[in-house]
């Protein structure tokens, strides 16, 4: 802040704006105080990443004990990555929730006027927050994708079932593919807790929008409409990067997952930009 | 509370009167709060149109081989919605004492009427009879409008066998959800808090339990709240397969722990 401060004094002095890189560093350095000295943004990305990791290798834990009572068939469906990633379907849910609180805190306490007072370019402020957002899933992510595969092969490893490490054809880009899409699940949520400015409906919104209507609309017999939304749904298609057997959803590839989920992330960024700039705070 | 007003004897503070102006209050409080219509609207909007997408989507289902018409349940395929709209509901609980809590009115509240427990059991009631009534209807409309959307695929009449029981439970569960909701709320006083301990008790444990294989998790995943979803439900499945009501008194028992605890702890915490 006080860096900020000097660089915008040292500018109105010459009476030259400061440089655009000095305005983004000072948002970002505002953004991160804010960000860092959340108390909760401690606590539960870490309680997150316990039950997270907790999950899979309970469920792991307990496939494996089943594996040898399994049919021929069953035996032939048994994926180590998939029975290893079930915990994602929620997994998403606390990345999204995180970044929705990101957002909307600051609303909720009134600071976002004050931040806007400071940086009245709203974009700045918003791009500042997403990027930093966007590191803090990233680096969420990698912990726990990776200690959840570790763990998880390992306790099959340990009870004869089959297993996979990380050299195994396509494992790294599967697990790749998983931080990706919890870290684009972390994004959505910041976006629209922007779009939404209530941690209510934001928190509402995700469970809904990453968890509740994907399951819902799964029951659905496929028909014209259907085939054709469904699929793109960010359940969906972070399910796709997972997999390693063609999905459930023809049409679906993981390059169009990855596109898919860029596409989610960038149209929330869109018109979270153009209603952060147009809004009172 | 007899025993309260025996102390305080004053012209025409009979507990009949007091509670009839606490429920006042509490309903100008819930109805001149903007999030309180928006959030039913959102609700019958996602049940309604879920009925009318759900009919129309699963009409092929029903009509299918005869093993499928079989297990088709054309009651809960049409009130299914119910699943997102429960969270527009139990967000509904949720802030309607958060919101107090974030803007500091509650200490009004409660300067106006120290009988904290008075309050409570008013807000409660005050909620209980607005949400159910809106919930029934929209219980109801959907049901007409799926049943409508499905024929003549199968489809069922409102004078069937638990038909009825089942489209008034539909409206009573969505309720019972926004009074867990609500009391969850007075156990830990903020929206993010109380909506993560909601969801999660209705939406991600069940999940957990489907997700570790198990005995022990299997029979658990039967006794969570959601177990209240066989309230609108003609085929019940599962190890004890539960009906109708014993589905919602599961339910009930959670909203009667949460409840005993917020009444014990709103007498005696700080506002």
């Amino acid at each position: 802040m006080s860096h900020a401060m000097a660089a915008s004094g040292a500018g109105s002095a010459v009476h030259a704006p400061p440089a655009v890189y000095r305005r983004a560093g000072a948002a970002l350095a505002a953004e991160w105080i804010k960000l860092r000295s959340l108390r909760s943004m401690l606590i539960t990305p870490l309680l997150g990443a316990v039950a997270c990791i907790g999950v899979a290798d309970l469920a792991v834990k307990n496939n494996a004990a089943g594996w040898a009572h399994l049919d021929a068939a069953g035996k032939a469906q048994f994926d180590p990555l998939v029975i290893n990633f079930n915990f994602v379907v929620l997994g998403i849910v606390l990345f999204g929730v995180l970044g929705a609180l990101v957002a909307t805190n600051e609303y909720g306490s009134g600071l976002i006027r004050m931040t806007l007072a400071a940086t009245p370019q709203r974009g700045l402020v918003l791009a500042a927050k997403a990027v930093l957002a966007g590191l803090a899933s990233f680096a969420l992510a990698m912990v726990i994708t990776f200690t959840a595969f570790f763990t998880g092969q390992a306790i099959l490893f340990g009870a004869h079932a089959p297993h996979l490490s990380l050299g195994d054809h396509n494992v790294l880009a599967h697990l790749l593919g998983t931080v990706y899409y919890m870290t684009a699940a972390g994004l959505i949520g910041v976006f629209t807790g922007i779009l939404v400015r209530s941690a209510a409906a934001a928190i509402t919104s995700m469970f809904g929008l990453l968890l509740v209507l994907p399951v819902l609309a799964d029951k659905i017999t496929p028909d014209a409409v259907t085939r054709h939304t469904v699929p793109y749904l960010p359940l969906n298609l972070g399910d796709e990067l997972l997999h390693r057997h063609p999905g459930r959803f023809p049409g679906l590839s993981p390059g169009i997952a990855v596109a898919g989920l860029a596409a989610w992330v960038l149209v929330l960024a869109a018109a979270a930009a153009f209603s952060l700039r147009g809004r009172d705070a | 509370m007899s025993a309260q007003a025996g102390t305080v004897p004053r012209l025409g503070s009979s507990l009949d009167s007091r509670l009839r102006a606490t429920a006042r209050s509490e309903w100008i409080k819930f109805r001149s709060v903007r999030s309180s219509p928006l959030a039913l609207v959102a609700t019958a909007l996602i049940v309604v149109l879920g009925a009318w997408l759900l009919a129309a989507g699963n009409r092929g289902s029903a009509a299918a081989s005869p093993a499928s018409k079989a297990a088709f349940d054309p009651v809960f395929t049409v009130l299914q919605g119910i699943e997102l709209g429960q969270l527009c509901i139990g967000v509904l609980g949720v802030i309607t004492v958060t919101g107090e809590y974030a803007s500091g009115l509650i200490r009004g509240t409660f300067l106006a009427t120290p009988q904290r427990a008075q309050v409570l059991a008013m807000k409660a009631l005050v909620f209980t009879v607005a949400v159910w009534a809106c919930c029934t209807a929209m219980s109801f409309a959907a049901f007409f409008l799926g049943q409508r959307v499905l024929s003549p695929a199968k489809h069922a009449g409102i004078g069937d066998p638990g038909v009825l029981t089942a489209v008034f439970g539909a409206g009573l569960y969505l309720t019972l959800i926004g009074l867990l909701g609500m009391f969850i709320a007075v156990l830990v006083r903020r929206t993010p808090a109380a909506l993560a301990a909601l969801f999660g008790l209705l939406v991600v444990l069940p999940i957990v339990f489907i997700e570790i294989p198990g005995k022990i998790t299997k029979n658990l995943g039967e006794f969570m709240p959601d177990a209240g979803e066989k309230a609108f439900q003609l085929l019940h499945s599962g190890a004890y397969t539960l009906g109708p009501w014993q589905g919602l008194a599961v339910l009930a028992a959670y909203i009667a722990v949460a409840a005993v605890a917020a009444f014990a702890l709103i007498v005696r915490r700080d506002a």
